[in-house]
Formats: C-alpha cells, sequence, structure tokens
C-alpha cells in the first residue's frame, strides 16, 4: 500500500503552518514531516470543533503543490524566441549579476520610471514577501514605475471609500447567526472563502431558520445548500433591481427615515432618481423586470421582505462590480443597507463586498515598508483618498493596463515607457484582461524578469526566472483575510527545493550586487518575525508569547460579542463620524459629483454600458462571459496540481436552451470567442446558469496554438483590459459566442 | 460491532475535499483510483433546480457482498468492527479475475489504479487512524461538518436512522453502514 501503514509515529514531525495563498482564508495546517519531506497534511486541530478553521481541498493538495515536479529549482536563461519557453540552467551569480547590470544600464539610458515593478497578491505574508522587499530595493535603487489598482476588489474599495472612507466594512462571521434574512447577491462563499469559518457560519444560520436568498446568474454551490430561493439575474444589471427594490421601499414606506436623516446624506437626492423625479423614468419593478429578466412580483416582494425584515443581512461581493461601471453595485448595495437601518447593529450588513474585519485583517500585515516615496513619485500631487483616479496614474497605469502600458508607452499616454520589467506574485498574462494582447506584449518587451514557482504562461515570456521558495519552505507571518479573528504563523517545514530562494534573499542579494549597502538585512528570522510582531497594534496587544504562538501556529482572538462594522459610528455619531468629507454615509459624493463624469455618477443609479447584455454587439457576440473563481484553485495558482484538477474538471456551464441552439451537446468540445480571442473548451450543459450566459472559471492557464486558439481555456482570453470609473478591472463585462470545435481554425 | 458514516447531504457543497485528504493521506496518485468518490445529481428547470452530492467511500456493509466473490480471500470483514479490509498483496488483480469485487459491489467502492493488472484498494475507514481512536481523515477534512463517523449504534441514536436518499438506494442484500440526512429541496 502506501506509506501510509509503515510510518512510524516517533519518525514524524508535526510542523504548524498555513497557506500563503491569495484567498480570503487562512487556515491551520499540520504539516506531517519525515525525514525532511512533507508525507501528510491534517488541519486545524482546535479543540472546540465547531470552531475548527478547516482548510479547503486547495491546502488539502499542498503536498502535491509543494512538491510538483514541474516546480522551477534552478534559476533560468531564456534560450530560445520570447515565449517559446525554451530555457537554460544558469547559476544565481550569473542571474542577478545580469539583472543587476541590466538595471544599471535602463537608469542610465533611460531613466528609474523605465523599471517597471509588476507586483501581485501571490503572497499574501509579511516577512519574506518579494513585493516589499522589491519595492524598498528599488526605491533605494531610485524609484520604479508601478500600477495602481486591485483587480479583485477595487470597485468594492471604491464604493467604500466613497460612502464610508473606510474597507472595514465587514461583520464577524458569527454574526449571521444574529441575522433574520440573508441575502447573498452574488456571493459564493462556498468557493471564493471569504474567511475560513464563512460557509459554515452560514450552514448553521441556515439550520437556525434563518431564510437566506440568492440572488445570482448562477446557481451557485453555496445556494445549493443554503439557499431557501434562487433568483437568477442578467449580469450586470443588479444596479436595476436594487433601485427596483428601494422604489418599493420607498412607495411602502418601509425606509428608516430617522437613519437616514441622522447618519446619511444625499438621499433626497437618490430617491429623486428611484421615483423618476430626476429623469421621468419611476424606477418600478416593472421597469426592472425588464432590464433584469427577474419578474416584477420577485422583486416587489423581496423588497418588501428585506424592508421588513430587522435584522436584514444584505451581503453583496465584489464580482459583480469586476464589471464596465461595477463600483454602482456595491453603491447602491451600501444605500439599501442604509434606507433600511442595517447598519452598525447586530444581524445586520453593511454591505460594501469587502467583509472585512478589523482583527487580524491583511490589510494590517507587518512589513518592512519602502525607507521613503518611491523617489519617481517625489513632488507629485497626494492620491491619500482621493477619488480621482487620474490623480493615481501620475506616475502610474492601471492594473489592467499594465500590458498596454508596455505595448504603447509615453505615446499612448502612459506616464513611462516600460523597459525592464520584474513580475512578482503574479501571472498577470494570466490573470489580467485581453491575454492575447498581453502576450503581444511580452514578446515585445526588452527586458523582463520574474519570480516564479512554475513556468506560468507570464513566465514564459520572462529573460530570466528566479525560482522562490514556498511557504512549506519558509517561516512567517501570515493572517486571514478578510474575516478572522486570528493570527497565524507557517513554520518552516522542510528546506527549499532545488535552489530555490525566498523572494527577500533574492532581494538581499541583488541588493549587494547593485552597491546598495542601505537595504536591511534580516539574517535571523525567527527575531525578524518577532520584530514584525512589535510592528503591528493589533499583534503587540494579543501575542505575548512568542514561544507558544510558534507552537500552536495560531493565536484566537477572543472577542465578547460578535464584531459589527461602524457600531461607533452609529451608537455614539457625535463623537464616532465616518470618514467622508460630511461625517456621514456618503449616498450622494459631492466629491465624485466634482469629477463630473456621467459613468460616475454622484448617486447609485443603473447604467448601461460597454459589453452587458443590451450592447449591440450582443447581436455578433450574443453571450455574456462570466468568469467566477475556480473551486480548485487560487486564482491560476495550484493550475497544475493534479489531485485538484482531477475533481474539478475544466468545463463551460451552458444553459441547454443556449445549447441547443447550437446543436451542442454536454460534454462536447467548444469554441467560445470573440472580437479578442478565441478558446476551447468542454461544455457542461446545466440548468444552473441563466441562457444569455456562460461561465468559465478563471484561472487555468493560457496555452495558445499555431491558429491562435488557446488550448488551456484561460478565460481572459476573452475578456478585455478595461477598467471601471473607480478602478474595478472589467472582466465580466465581456460578450462571447460559441460553437461546436471542429478542430484546427 | 459495526462501524459506519453519516451524512448529511443538506450541508454537502461538494468541494472535494474529503476526497483530496484521502488521496494525500493514502498517497494515491491522481487517477481512477478514488477511495472516496462524490456523486452528483442534478433535476428540475431553472429556477427550481434541485441538486445534491452523495458521497461515496466503501460503505462497510453488514453483509459485504465482495466477500464472497473474491477468487482469493483477499477482502476480509474484521469482526471486532466490520471495517471491510482488501488485503491487496494477496489480490491477484482486476486482469486475472474480471474485477468480480467491483461488478460485485452496488457502491462502487472497490478501486483500480490504471495500471495493467491493478490490485483492488478501497476505503479501509482509516484503520490505521481508527486503532489510535480518531476519526477518518475525511470526516476531519468537511468543512461544513457534513461527515461522521463511528459505530453504527451511536450514529443512529444521535441522527436517526434514515438509510436512503437522493441517488442512493439501501441494498438489503449487502446492508451499507450508512446514515443519511437526505436533501430533500
Amino acid at each position: 500500500m502506501s506509506n501510509a501503514n509503515n510510518v512510524k509515529k516517533s519518525d514524524v514531525k508535526i510542523v504548524r503552518s498555513t497557506s500563503a495563498f491569495d484567498c480570503g482564508g487562512r487556515c491551520p495546517l499540520r504539516l506531517h514531516v519525515k525525514d525532511g519531506k512533507i508525507i501528510r497534511i491534517e488541519t486545524d486541530d482546535y479543540e472546540v470543533k465547531e470552531e475548527q478553521l478547516r482548510a479547503c481541498l486547495r491546502c488539502r493538495a499542498l503536498r502535491q503543490y509543494v512538491y510538483h515536479p514541474k516546480r522551477l529549482k534552478f534559476p533560468l536563461k531564456r534560450d530560445g524566441p520570447k515565449g517559446s519557453g525554451k530555457f537554460k540552467r544558469i547559476s544565481w551569480d550569473e542571474a542577478l549579476s545580469e539583472i543587476a547590470k541590466k538595471l544599471k544600464e535602463v537608469k542610465e539610458l533611460y531613466g528609474n520610471l523605465s523599471i517597471f515593478l509588476a507586483l501581485g497578491g501571490g503572497y499574501q505574508a509579511a516577512y519574506h514577501d518579494g513585493m516589499l522587499a522589491m519595492m524598498r530595493l528599488l526605491t533605494q535603487f531610485g524609484g520604479y514605475s508601478t500600477h495602481y489598482g486591485n483587480v479583485s476588489s477595487e470597485g468594492a474599495v471604491y464604493a467604500t471609500q466613497t460612502m464610508y472612507k473606510s474597507p472595514f466594512v465587514g461583520n464577524s462571521r458569527d454574526d449571521l447567526l444574529n441575522s433574520n434574512l440573508i441575502i447573498m447577491w452574488g456571493w459564493d462563499p462556498a468557493r471564493m472563502i471569504s474567511g475560513t469559518d464563512t460557509i459554515f457560519n452560514l450552514v448553521k444560520a441556515k439550520e437556525k431558520g434563518i431564510k437566506i436568498i440568492s440572488i445570482d446568474p448562477r446557481y451557485t454551490d453555496s445556494a445549493t445548500i443554503l439557499a431557501d430561493q434562487w433568483i437568477p439575474i442578467v449580469p450586470g444589471t443588479d444596479v436595476a433591481m436594487m433601485v427596483a427594490m428601494a422604489y418599493v421601499i420607498i412607495k411602502e414606506n418601509l425606509h428608516d427615515q430617522e437613519f437616514l436623516d441622522k447618519y446619511t446624506v444625499g438621499f433626497e437626492k437618490f430617491k429623486a432618481y428611484v421615483m423618476g423625479e430626476e429623469d421621468g423614468i419611476p424606477k418600478t419593478p416593472k421597469w426592472a423586470e425588464k432590464i433584469t429578466t427577474v419578474s416584477a412580483k420577485i422583486i416587489t416582494d423581496l423588497a418588501l421582505e428585506y424592508g421588513r425584515t430587522k435584522p436584514a443581512a444584505l451581503m453583496d461581493c465584489q464580482a459583480p462590480a469586476r464589471s464596465a461601471v461595477g463600483e454602482l453595485y456595491n453603491r447602491a448595495a451600501i444605500t439599501l443597507t442604509a434606507m433600511t437601518g442595517n447598519i452598525g447593529v447586530h444581524g445586520g450588513s453593511a454591505a460594501g463586498g469587502l467583509m472585512g474585519i478589523p482583527y487580524g485583517h491583511m490589510f494590517f500585515r507587518a512589513g518592512i515598508p519602502p525607507p521613503r516615496r518611491n523617489p519617481v513619485e517625489e513632488g507629485l500631487k497626494s492620491v491619500r483618498g482621493s477619488l480621482d483616479l487620474n490623480l493615481r496614474f501620475q506616475a502610474r497605469c492601471h492594473t489592467n493596463k499594465i500590458f498596454d502600458a508596455i505595448l504603447k508607452g509615453k505615446k499612448g499616454g502612459y506616464p513611462f515607457d516600460v523597459k525592464f520589467a520584474w513580475f512578482i506574485n503574479n501571472n498577470f498574462l494570466n490573470q489580467l484582461g485581453n491575454a492575447n494582447k498581453s502576450a503581444k506584449a511580452l514578446k515585445q518587451l526588452d527586458y523582463m524578469v520574474i519570480s516564479e514557482l512554475w513556468l506560468t504562461p507570464t513566465a514564459k515570456y520572462a529573460d530570466i526566472i528566479l525560482p522562490v521558495s514556498s511557504i512549506a519552505e519558509r517561516s512567517d507571518l501570515t493572517r486571514p483575510w478578510p474575516s478572522g479573528p486570528y493570527f497565524t504563523i507557517a513554520n518552516k517545514a522542510i528546506e527549499p527545493l532545488g535552489e530555490c530562494k525566498s523572494d527577500l534573499r533574492i532581494a538581499e542579494e541583488l541588493a549587494d550586487k547593485l552597491g546598495i549597502t542601505e537595504f536591511v538585512k534580516y539574517p535571523d528570522v525567527e527575531s525578524s518575525l518577532k520584530f514584525m510582531l512589535k510592528m503591528t497594534e493589533d499583534t503587540r496587544k494579543e501575542i505575548k508569547n512568542f514561544k507558544k504562538f510558534k507552537e500552536q501556529g495560531i493565536h484566537r482572538v477572543k472577542l465578547e460579542e460578535p464584531h459589527v462594522a461602524f457600531k461607533k459610528e452609529i451608537e455614539d455619531p457625535e463623537n464616532h463620524p465616518f470618514g467622508t468629507p460630511t461625517g456621514k454615509i456618503e449616498i450622494y459624493s459631492q466629491r465624485i459629483a466634482d469629477l463630473n463624469d456621467p459613468d460616475n455618477p454622484p448617486i447609485p443609479k443603473y447604467l448601461e454600458r460597454w459589453e452587458g447584455r443590451y450592447d449591440p454587439l450582443s447581436k455578433k457576440y450574443p453571450l455574456q462571459l462570466l468568469s467566477p473563481h475556480p473551486k480548485s484553485r487560487v486564482h491560476s495558482e495550484m493550475y497544475l496540481v493534479e489531485w485538484l484538477k482531477e475533481v474539478d474538471p475544466h468545463v463551460a456551464w451552458i444553459n441547454p436552451v443556449d445549447a441547443e441552439a447550437r446543436n451542442i451537446k454536454n460534454g462536447d468540445e467548444i469554441l467560445v470567442y470573440n472580437g479578442r480571442g478565441k478558446l476551447k473548451i468542454k461544455a457542461w450543459l446545466t440548468e444552473r446558469i441563466i441562457p444569455g450566459v456562460i461561465s468559465i472559471s478563471e484561472g487555468a492557464w493560457y496555452d495558445p496554438d499555431d491558429n491562435g486558439i488557446d488550448r488551456g481555456g484561460c478565460v481572459n482570453t476573452l475578456t478585455m483590459d478595461a477598467y471601471s470609473p473607480g478602478g474595478a478591472s472589467a472582466l465580466k463585462s465581456c460578450l462571447v459566442e460559441i460553437k461546436k470545435f471542429k478542430g484546427g481554425a | 460491532m459495526q462501524i459506519g458514516f453519516y451524512f448529511d447531504q443538506t450541508r454537502c457543497i461538494g468541494c472535494s475535499a474529503c476526497a483530496v485528504a484521502c488521496k494525500d493521506w493514502y498517497d494515491i496518485p491522481a487517477g481512477p483510483e478514488r477511495w472516496m468518490r462524490i456523486l452528483y445529481n442534478e433535476t428540475g428547470k431553472l429556477p427550481k433546480v434541485f441538486v445534491s452530492y452523495t458521497i461515496s467511500p466503501c460503505f462497510h456493509c453488514e453483509d459485504p457482498v465482495c466477500i464472497p466473490v473474491c477468487p482469493v480471500e483477499a477482502i476480509i470483514k474484521r469482526e471486532e468492527d466490520g471495517i471491510v479490509v482488501v488485503n491487496s498483496e494477496k489480490c491477484i488483480g482486476n486482469e486475472q479475475c474480471d474485477s468480480k469485487c467491483l461488478k460485485a459491489c452496488p457502491y462502487d467502492a472497490p478501486q483500480f489504479s490504471n495500471k495493467v493488472g491493478a490490485k483492488m484498494h478501497k476505503c479501509n475507514y482509516c484503520l490505521d487512524r481508527f486503532v489510535e481512536g480518531k476519526l477518518p481523515i475525511c470526516v476531519e477534512a468537511c468543512r461544513t461538518h457534513a461527515l461522521d463517523a463511528g459505530y453504527l449504534d451511536d450514529l443512529k441514536r444521535k441522527y436517526g436512522d434514515i438509510q436512503e436518499t437522493k441517488n442512493f438506494t439501501y441494498s438489503e442484500r449487502t446492508k451499507p453502514a450508512i446514515i443519511f440526512k437526505p436533501k430533500l429541496k
């Protein structure tokens, strides 16, 4: 049999760790290590079983990820045309010497703005993080250009900055049990781990008898067990339904006028829009029915139920906001929670899509920041808290425009011409819009370095690949985001594979090559981690015993009661105003009004914009494409892990109505295409998606054949590299057509 | 005594954490040998769609039909706890015997790798963990606590005695040791 029966217990050491993936969980792992090798994995063994933070399938497969034969183990130098994937092994000295030489050259010839750092979320820990290390190093080197805008959440960030001036809009998950109605709007926590314990708390809520409703174009995994009712909706039309609900609530006088008067500004303007006083169109359920395809009766019933049930938790998310005018979805959701007085109370929800609580949150993670402002941004107008994105682009590009910026540079209106790019913690070719265009950009890029564990579609275009160690090969401080409350630590379980190094060590060694002496070195990991625990207020307060923390791998924060966002602001508004200019929840935002952008209205409105169902382009490409989180990967991370692949085949969800119209049968190979690209994938016919919409999980690796067909089924072969006025990467505003795949072109 | 599983179908999101944990614990490569399988069921029309998942390990039947059909008596049922275990060394492989155990089992529990002449392996109720007083790895892996395991009598006392659900028929012939909380809507 396997090693299972001949493992002598005494030979096995249990090492407490976590992942550092860009997921919303941070789950305690017990790595069984024998002879320097991980042989098995168990998860949390907390004595209160109901409160265990159990790892999902991804980390159950962590061993196959760590030891995958395709892990990169040596520095590589390109040995063929860019993108060919041909590389030869070189030494670390050779690799870092070449990079240092190149950096100096580019700085000399073109200036520091031509050195571009592409930074992703692929490593969520404090100490070895290559992102902070490289920012520090290149700041000391005279500066670098970079990008702005979180691919996942920028719409929600913009909405919460606009209305609350705080991203901490979440209640702790046990507070869901205090609710009397939970509305999951575009939210699938079974897959997207928005807090390790979120799904189980929802199960408990349901079993307590709390009604749960799911509004989503798909009957999600979460909805299948939680939802009393599934309300299918056309993607991109959520705001129409929300404002129609507002119409019913106002009409029936169910809105909490006292709350609105006391804590908000601008409701009258919103009301004027909703009731049709502004534009002559009352936003009735009938009006919304035509747009959303949700019947007026269902909208009315839901509005009445939401208006009358106290407290009620409207749980919006980030996904629907990843669209053309995505932030309006979160802004409309927040407006509904304000109208119903569900903010700052137990069992309610402030909406806003981020769900973060300020305990153990990633935003507060420690890290050694750059010693001063990036020199290339010195003297530029401050962007702090600004809702004007143009201010953010003085020396940066939007994240979803990285490849466009590389292609076009200053001629295309960007503030820099990229001559040298370093990709860290990301697989952006795969994960940003329009992969074919991204590949083109990387082909023409002068010089590219990537720090990676894998030969990803992005890494294939690098000139130098630096192999980095995995979390199992490092000790580091990790945190859950968005929901704890707890802190975790990853203890190093094994030695780095091959010649892999931590990103921090790479930066340190490169500092030597560049002759930078001020780059702080941290030779002793343990004292560095201890030091970092003292850096952040929450850990300083909570973690008194480092040894115990290390041994247990987790420190649980005991809250006297479930955390509720904005409780102070609601209970004691005199002393705790909201951070907005008015000190109130801004349903109407003067800061946005000042921008004078018709796509960014000062009150939340339903707007029809590009590549939605009603775009004229839908005549040519009639299907809306969704790209939800995969259940078996963290974005494109773990893509090669076979244990995960086999339980989650990569397929396109298609309603039988759309399939039959095109003579497509379940399991058929289909071509999904639009003006940006084409990909091949298997069709999965299901009633769990509304007609007119198909769904392909993001993160499968881009693999174009000679005919330009992406055989890997990377959904971003089809999406657009565009962003909303609030900075949301508009990956879900995407129209496609499908047909049976017949081979060749 | 007879051990068994409890499965709360109303809690299962089909995530497969149990199946992956099983593969990790027993070091089984990706492929057809799957000691824990998750069966998918979807019926109805939008928006009244019904979806359920059913776990499919070995149900350690009270009257296992795999045992008498094995030509070399490689499968036994432990008297003390009812765990059905296979001696894979003894098994002569699926080519030689034409997978008699798999054909006999109403639940497809016997598993073979894709190697020629593969020998039978299957869920052993995590016997190595059981003797240490631990629950099977699949039970501890479940994020929604949809799984439990223990002595069948205890499970019946705790969870009732429903032994059928959507896509699962209780075989009177083999008597699988499983208790369900069925998902009805």
